[in-house]
């Protein structure tokens, strides 16, 4: 009887069985929910992976594009610098440019000068009479200094007065005897000076009044003078190469002159070798 | 060598030699110098010439009748004419345009401003 009662303690009450059942049926249950549940977190974090990959590699996309626009910044800095300079290359070359220009239309000027000058000397010196001489000291003033009125004077025997030998733009007639020490030709002839204002406009003179004298020098004396009365109503000042030209026009118009006086009275001849040879001695 | 010619009728011997020595600086150009009207026909009808600079007032034959010769001659009648006039002679310069000359230069005479219209002309840089 004990036998049959222990085998009955045994025994789960028939309760505790069903309990124990439905225990471990929840338990198997729970379990596979949770299985579940975790299987599911485990698609969702692999989706958040792939997401993350995905952002990631948009990212390092996004990265390398600002590398890239770094990079062309750098160089367009680099392409403005380079710009900066060529365009002060270029300022510089224009500057230079404009100096050579600059320099190249002096020295044209200067030629040209320097050839009106060569040309006014050789003519001077080709007439072998007085009256030519005298003709191209008129084409001289009319077209190099653009002389409008003008008179070529030389003093008389006595040196005591001027006298107008030629005439330009005033009839020699009109022009009276002056003497040595009057007015300004007077002035120029005394002093062996040449006379003109640089302030006036040269245009507007007169017998009276001048606008230039040049006082002509032969063999260390002055024998006359040139007096321009006004020049052409275009030519308002006097310039460089007309200051020139006086100081050649008063070395060299009376040489001129008197040797082509002296030519024509010697009968235009040429003296023989003789006459050379004889100056030796 | 030359590559163009240029012919000047001017009566003044000074005038002519100033404008020889402006010319001589334009590269590749051969002047030829004439007295008056009739010399510079003469020579332009000697040879063909690419510029003709004449001066208004010559005698025998003036600037203005040579270029009415010039523009009326087959040969010549497209070349290039510079004439030279002093700033009071307004009439004779518009003439002469009129008669057919391309350009002008006034008195008194300017080395550089020759120069420049030679080239100008003949297209010369």
């Amino acid at each position: 009887m004990t036998e049959k009662k222990g085998r009955q303690s045994d025994r789960p009450p028939e309760d505790l069985k069903k309990e124990r059942d439905a225990f471990i049926q929840q338990f198997f249950r729970k379990g596979a929910q949770l299985t579940e549940e975790l299987l599911r977190e485990n698609e969702r974090l692999r989706d958040k992976i792939t997401e993350l990959d995905a952002e990631n590699g948009k990212l390092r996309a996004h990265l390398a594009s600002d590398s890239a626009i770094r990079d062309l910044l750098r160089k367009i800095e680099e392409l403005e610098q380079e710009k900066r300079d060529l365009v002060t290359q270029s300022v510089r070359m224009v500057a230079a440019s404009d100096r050579f220009n600059s320099r190249y239309s002096e020295a044209e000027g200067e030629l040209a000068n320097l050839a009106n000058l060569y040309v006014a000397l050789s003519q001077l010196h080709s007439a072998r009479s007085v009256r030519q001489v005298l003709r191209n000291l008129k084409e001289l003033l009319a077209q190099f200094l653009g002389a409008g009125a003008f008179a070529v004077y030389l003093v008389d025997g006595e040196g005591s007065e001027l006298m107008a030998i030629a005439s330009e733009g005033v009839p020699v007639a009109e022009i009276d005897r002056l003497p040595v020490t009057k007015g300004v030709i007077g002035e120029a002839f005394s002093k062996g000076e040449i006379f003109f204002d640089e302030t006036r406009d040269v245009s507007k003179g007169s017998i009276e009044d001048p606008v230039a004298v040049i006082p002509l020098d032969f063999d260390g004396r002055t024998v006359g003078v040139i007096a321009i009365f006004g020049t052409l109503p275009q030519k308002t000042e006097f310039v460089n190469v007309d200051t020139e030209l006086f100081k050649l026009l008063g070395a060299q118009a009376a040489p001129a002159l008197i040797n082509a006086r002296l030519f024509t009275d010697a009968g235009r001849k040429v003296p023989g070798v003789q006459a050379f040879l004889d100056l030796e001695e | 060598m030359a590559e163009y010619s240029c012919l000047i009728v001017e009566d003044s011997p000074m005038m002519r030699q100033l404008l020889v020595f402006a010319l001589a600086r334009v590269k590749n150009l051969r002047v030829t110098e004439a007295d008056d009207g009739v010399d510079g026909l003469r020579k332009l009808a000697q040879t063909k010439y690419d510029v003709i600079i004449t001066d208004i007032n010559m005698p025998i034959m003036d600037g203005l009748k040579l270029v009415k010769r010039v523009r009326s001659d087959p040969v010549h009648k497209d070349t290039p004419i510079i004439i030279i006039t002093t700033e009071g002679s307004q009439e004779d310069r518009q003439r002469a345009l009129q008669l057919g000359a391309n350009a002008y230069i006034t008195k008194p005479i300017q080395a550089p401003q020759v120069i420049a219209k030679v080239k100008e002309l003949l297209r010369i840089d």
